[in-house]
Formats: structure tokens, sequence, C-alpha cells
């Protein structure tokens, strides 16, 4: 069963590299960078041998924590497409304990499996300073490897089975949320702490409690053994290997569960009336508008980037923070931020309906129409957004003569970016999440023109808007004429760009609408 | 009403639709059948406008399809296969839309809305959002969605799949109602039963050309459609060396 389950697992991992060449690349890329990054946490860990106990532990208590953690926590928000799920063999009749170790057991065969691998030789090095602390880890290191093949099927299978109906997909929306909070609370933190001096005892304390977690107890045992307190040491060997003992129950008991449970299918909820549709006079492009502010609203792929916008501008203050640049300086960074991502969120909208995109080609829907429809809720969404972020960034700043600049700047960049993005989804639409999938998920194809175009859009509208830009630096060193210049160039040459971008956008799609269409049944 | 010429399309190496002419009059039912991968499909797809034909012509209404799309896709409604709905949207909310994207005024969308649920008995789902549909409730929302601006030509590629008998007794209703009153209908479909019971005329494609057409009658030389579209298609391939599956293993 094993040997026939690693075979499989092994054909499925070759025939992997049968598809197309860039399929190839992008599974080449994984599995260097997959092997590179534990190539480098195992040097990490050899060097610690030549530490001192205390940072050898701290170092590989954290490391060890955050890579299981992953194992559980990777799956469960990224979604991952699982080749081998308990429930493609629920015909076979095959013993649940037989299956459930077989499965566990070709996780082997994986990147994953083998980085991991690399990682519990290479701390088996770091805890040669002994005979009982490289005993200890000696003995943690298969705990290490098995503990996450379970923590990674477990996780997989609770993803691909309990989170599997497309209800519960939509509101992946509120692990964003969790996922959110948990963000602005580290943020603080972050903030709150003076690294330069506090950090190594911040990173003691972290360590501190990893090393008491199931995650961290399997790579702290060595070191306490180190350390001289074997008692401790037996203790955390004792807690990995009950964690260990417990999610292989876990496990079987969910494979038990799988085989004999069909795919859940969704309670239909029900709604009244037209909810937004004839809110506006009724035409193609309001009608198109309100469609695409529903899917806003209802679809879990638009809520994510809702979610992921505001967080963008902090997630990139966080280095600067550490690094000590002044908080004022910092203040000016999320206006244009969140006008540049959510311009740019809509780069791909027409591939976001995926075939669905026949009813505007089959009644003939003029570009025009259907390019104003995509751009009205990021605008309506966008404007409020970055009039309100600029007031409190203008208060934060603390000078209320900045307040235009940042709005020139913001709807310049907003307005920009949609025209920008009304061209670019009509002439290079590129696979995108299906609808249903989890918001996640990667497309089912990639090539390489998405990041090209990702990139590209970005680089463009920052082009565009240069001029306001410009005008937005000269503000700062010296306020007065070219304050009113920024608020100024910005909506005008923005509202041009959107105008043009529409235009345009308008006639490529009415000019190869079928081609989309086309590109779209391939995704 | 509608008119094709000599319509061409290739994948690759493949050759999808290997030039097919075909006229279908006004007020005609017309059936068109043919094996998986015929290019069935193909061919509605280039008519409807949904795929550019390397070769060839589509008139309807005396409108060519892809030199003046706007005008020849206002008099047709079309049901494609295998293509996704906007189905985070309700029945009703999806009708809606389809009938603002042909031009309708609100008032004619919300009354015939609340025909075409009355007619094809989906009243009690129009509030459902349509992903949550069955695969026949789909069809059926869509098959709506293509006739609610009413034009002269329906191009409909496998109406009935995965549809109850009960609702398919009923659109053939509908649509035997609209032929009668001078609509015209394309259909395509697997179902050799169904097309020679519904329709008054058969086009048999295989390999993306058409092997025989005209009235059914015609077609069908005194057989059933099914034992002359098995003929016209090369015949059953005989079923040999299958011998282990009359004996059971345990």
């Amino acid at each position: 069963m094993v040997e026939q389950l690693l075979r499989l697992k092994l054909r499925l991992l070759g025939n992997a590299f049968r598809r197309s060449p860039w399929r190839i690349v992008a599974l080449v890329l994984g599995l260097l960078s997959g092997l590179g990054m534990a190539v480098f946490v195992g040097i990490v860990l050899v060097g610690l041998r030549f530490a001192s106990v205390s940072i050898a532990a701290q170092g590989a208590e954290v490391l060890g924590a955050i890579l299981l953690f992953g194992f559980v926590i990777v799956p469960l928000i990224f979604g991952v497409d699982d080749v081998l799920d308990p429930r493609k063999f629920s015909l076979f009749g095959i013993p649940t304990g037989r299956l459930a170790f077989s499965l566990a057991v070709s996780g082997l065969l994986g990147i994953p499996a083998v980085a991991t691998t690399l990682i519990a030789l290479a701390q088996i090095v770091t805890w040669t300073r002994d005979p009982l602390s490289a005993l200890l880890a000696v003995i943690g290191a298969p705990v290490i490897i098995a503990t996450s093949l379970l923590c990674s099927r477990v996780s997989i299978s609770v993803a691909a089975f309990l989170l599997s109906s497309r209800r519960s997909r939509d509101s992946a929306g509120l692990l964003g949320f969790v996922a959110l909070v948990a963000f602005v609370v580290l943020f603080v933190f972050i903030y709150r702490t003076n690294w330069l001096q506090d950090g190594p005892a911040v990173f003691a304390n972290i360590a501190r409690v990893a090393s008491w977690t199931p995650f961290g107890a399997v790579w702290a045992a060595p070191a306490d053994a180190a350390a001289g307190n074997i008692g401790v040491a037996l203790l955390r060997e004792l807690i990995a290997l009950a964690f260990l003992w417990l999610l292989w129950l876990a496990w079987r008991a969910l494979v038990k569960l799988m085989l004999v449970t069909q795919p859940r299918s969704a309670e239909a909820r029900s709604y009244h009336g037209l909810g937004l549709f004839g809110v506006a006079p009724i035409s193609p492009a309001s009608v198109i508008a309100e469609r695409s502010f529903t899917y806003w609203i209802r679809d879990a792929r638009y809520h994510t980037s809702l979610l992921v916008i505001p967080v963008i501008p902090f997630l990139l203050m966080v280095p600067l923070l550490i690094i000590g640049i002044p908080t004022p300086v910092l203040a000016l960074m999320p206006v244009p931020i969140i006008a540049l991502f959510l311009g740019w969120s809509v780069h791909n909208d027409t591939a976001y309906d995926n075939t669905a995109i026949w009813l505007h080609v089959a009644s003939g829907t003029t570009g025009r129409a259907d390019r104003i429809g995509r751009v009205v809720p990021p605008l309506i969404v966008g404007i409020p957004l970055i009039v309100i972020a600029a007031i409190l960034s203008a208060a934060v700043y603390g000078a209320g003569w900045i307040l235009p600049v940042l709005l020139g700047v913001g709807l310049g960049i907003l307005f920009t970016g949609l025209g920008l993005s009304s061209v670019g989804s009509a002439q290079f639409p590129y696979p995108a999440v299906r609808p249903g999938d989890s918001p996640f998920a990667a497309p089912q194809s990639v090539g390489t023109a998405s990041s090209l175009i990702q990139s590209l859009s970005f680089f463009v509208t920052i082009v565009l808007v240069s001029p306001t830009l410009t005008f937005a630096a000269l503000a700062l060193f010296f306020p007065g004429w070219w304050l009113w210049g920024a608020l100024f160039s910005g909506i005008v040459l923005g509202s041009l760009f959107l105008w043009l971008g529409v235009t345009w956008g308008g006639r490529i799609f009415d000019r190869r609408s079928p081609e989309i269409l086309g590109a779209s049944v391939r995704n | 009403m509608l008119s094709i010429q000599g319509l061409v399309k290739r994948f690759g190496d493949t050759i999808a639709v290997a030039g097919i002419d075909l006229v279908v009059e006004a007020g005609s039912f017309y059936g068109i059948v043919g094996p998986n991968g015929a290019g069935k499909t193909t061919t509605l797809s280039m008519v409807t406008g949904l795929l550019r034909p390397d070769a060839g012509s589509v008139i309807v209404h005396g409108v060519d399809v892809w030199s003046d799309p706007v005008a020849a896709k206002r008099n047709m409604g079309v049901l494609p296969d295998r293509l996704r709905l906007f189905d985070r949207l309700t029945g009703a909310q999806l009708l809606f839309y389809s009938g603002t994207l042909r031009g309708l005024d609100e008032e004619t969308v919300r009354a015939r809305t609340a025909d075409l649920a009355h007619a094809f008995g989906f009243e009690d789902a129009l509030n459902r959002l349509v992903t949550d549909y069955s695969a026949g409730m789909s069809k059926k929302i869509a098959l709506a969605a293509a006739m609610i601006h009413s034009p002269r030509l329906l191009i409909l590629d496998e109406p009935f799949e995965s549809v109850d008998p009960v609702s398919a007794a009923n659109v053939t209703q509908i649509l035997r109602t609209y032929v009668n009153s001078g609509g015209t209908v394309v259909v395509s479909s697997h179902s050799m039963d169904l097309i020679q019971r519904i329709c008054d005329h058969v086009a048999v494609v295989v390999h993306g050309a058409i092997l025989d057409s005209g009235t059914m009658d015609f077609v069908r030389k005194g057989k059933t459609l099914e034992e002359r579209f098995v003929e016209l298609a090369g015949g059953r391939t005989s079923v040999e060396g299958m011998a282990w599956l009359n004996s059971f293993s345990d």
C-alpha cells in the first residue's frame, strides 16, 4: 500500500513535468526557492553550533516553531490543491488505518518534506555539544519530519473538506478579517518597540513562549539538555511526542470521516428584489456598474482586495519603522499607495468574469459601457476612502496645508490607474482565480505574461502621474502655489487619463471581444 | 433567416469545422446533430459572434455577423454550452441584467421576467443565487435570458441537457409556439429522439462537415433519425474483447 502510493505520488510529480514549458519553469523555480530556503536555514542552524547555548536555543526554537506552524497555516489560508485527497480513494475499499498511514508517508515525496528533512538534519549539527543533547536532537529529527507531514496533511484536508462549500469559501473574507486584526496588533507591537534597545530581549521572550508550544518543544529539548536542565528537556520531548500522537489520531479520524462523507452542498440563501439593480437610471453602462458592485459585495475574490488594500501601506511601513524613519514622513505613504492599488485592482477585471463574459459579447454590449461599468465601483469606494485617508494623514503629519497635495496625488493616481486598467483588462486579460474558487488559490494556468502585465501597469501609472508627483514634491519644500498645482494637476490629468482609458479600452473591447472570451475559455 | 457559407475553424493542427454551408429559412425549427467533438458547438459559437471564424460568412436576417456584429446580434438570442453565467446574481437579477444589456426598458424587463419565470416554472428560485441552482435550473434560466428580448432567431446549444422531462416538455411547447408565430430556432443535441420529435429540419454534422441536411423526412429516408445517423456517422464499432466483464470477480 505504502509502496503503491509512493509510486503514485512519484508518477504525479513526474507528470507535472510533462506539461507546458512555463509550468516546468514555475515548478523548477518553486523547487529551487524551497530548497534554497531550506539550505539557508540549514546553514544558519549549522552556524548556531558555534554560538552560545542560549543564542542557539532561541534561534532554533523560533525558526523551528515558524516552520512547523507554517505547515498548519499555509494550507488553511492559501488552500493547497491536494493531489492525494483521501476522498479519491473512497471507492477502493482500503482499511482506514493503512490508507491514513500510506497517505501521510507519501507526503515524504515533495519539496516541503525534503526541505524539512534538510532542516531537521541541520539541527542535529547545532546540538552536537554533549551526548544527551545530541541524542535528543537525533530523536527529534524524525519527530520533526513526522510532525510536519501530519500537520500539513491534517491542515490540507481540513481546508479541502470543512472549508469546501461555496458559502464557507465566500466567508474566507472572515479569515482575512481575523488576519487583519492580528496584523494590526502586530503592527502596534512593532511600532511601540524600540528595536535597537529592546530587540534581543523581545526575541528571547518570543523564543521562550515558542519553546512551550507543540511546534517549538521538539526544537527546544536538546537545548535544555545542553543547558543542563534534563527534566525540562524530557518534558518538552514528551510534549512533542504527545502532539505527534494526537496529530496521528486526528488524521486517522479525518480520513475515516472523509471516506464516508459526500461533498457538502451549501444551503441556498434567499435574497429579496433586485438589490442594487435599478438604482440608477437604466442603461447598459449603469446595469454593468450595478452588477460589478454586486460582485464587489458578494464575491470573495473582491473582498480580498478590499481587505488587503488598506493593509498594504502599513505592511510597507514596517521595515521603515524598524530602521527609524520619522512618523510624519511615513504618514504621507498610505494615500498614494491605497490609490495605486485601488486603481490597479481592476486591471484584470474582465478575467474575473471568466466565461460569463459571453453575455456581453453575444448581446453586442458596447465596449464603452463595459469599461464604464467596471470603473464605477472602485470610484465610488475609492473617492471617499482617499478623502478620509488624506484628512487622517494630514492630521498625523501635523499640518493642514498638506491636504491639497495628498488629495491631488491620491485622486490623480486613482483616476489614472483606473484609466490604465480599462485598457489593460481589454487588451491583456490573463488567467485569474475562477469564480467560486478560493480567493487565494493560484489560477489553473499561469504564464509569464501575468507578472509582466502586473508590474508594467504599476510602472506606467507612476510615469503618467509623474507631473503631479513633481508638483507634490515641490510643494513639500515650497508650500504655496505648488500645493494647488498638485491638486489641480492630479484631478485634471487623472480625469483626462480616465476618459482616454475608457474610450480606448472600449474600442479595444469592441474589436477583440471574441478573443477576450477565447482567453477566458482557456483559463 | 440564417445563412452560413464556407465556415472554417482550425485550432492549431486540428480542423474543428471544415467548410460548413447551411441555410435556415425563417419559421423553421432546425436541429443539428452529431457525435461528441463533431464541431457543433464551434459552429454555433461562430454563428453567434462568440468565436471568430478563419474563413466563411454568417448572415443573420440580412446582416453579416462578422462585419456588422452589433446589428446582427440584436436579432439573435443565444444559449451557449458550457459557458458560465454571472452566477453571483439572483435569477431575477440575471434576467434583469440580460434584458437591460439587450436594450429593454425597466418596465418591459420586469414584466417579461415575471412571464418567463411563470412559463419555465422557476418563480420560487428567482430570489436565489444562480450559483446555487442545479444544472437543469441553470439551463432554464439561461434559456429564459436568451429569449427575453424577443429575438427573431434563437441559437440554442444543448438546451435540454440535464433538464428534467417535464421542464423539457414545457420548453418544447414554448419553442413550438414561438416557431408557429414566425420565430426561427436552431438547436443542437445528442438526443436523436428529441430532435426527431421537435424539429422540422435537421443537419447531421460529423468531423466538422455536414453529411446530410434538409427536412426531417428527407434526411430520415424512412428510418428513425438515430438509425440514419449511425449509418451516416460510419456505423457502430463492434464490441469485442470485453468478455472479462461478463465473468465477475469478487
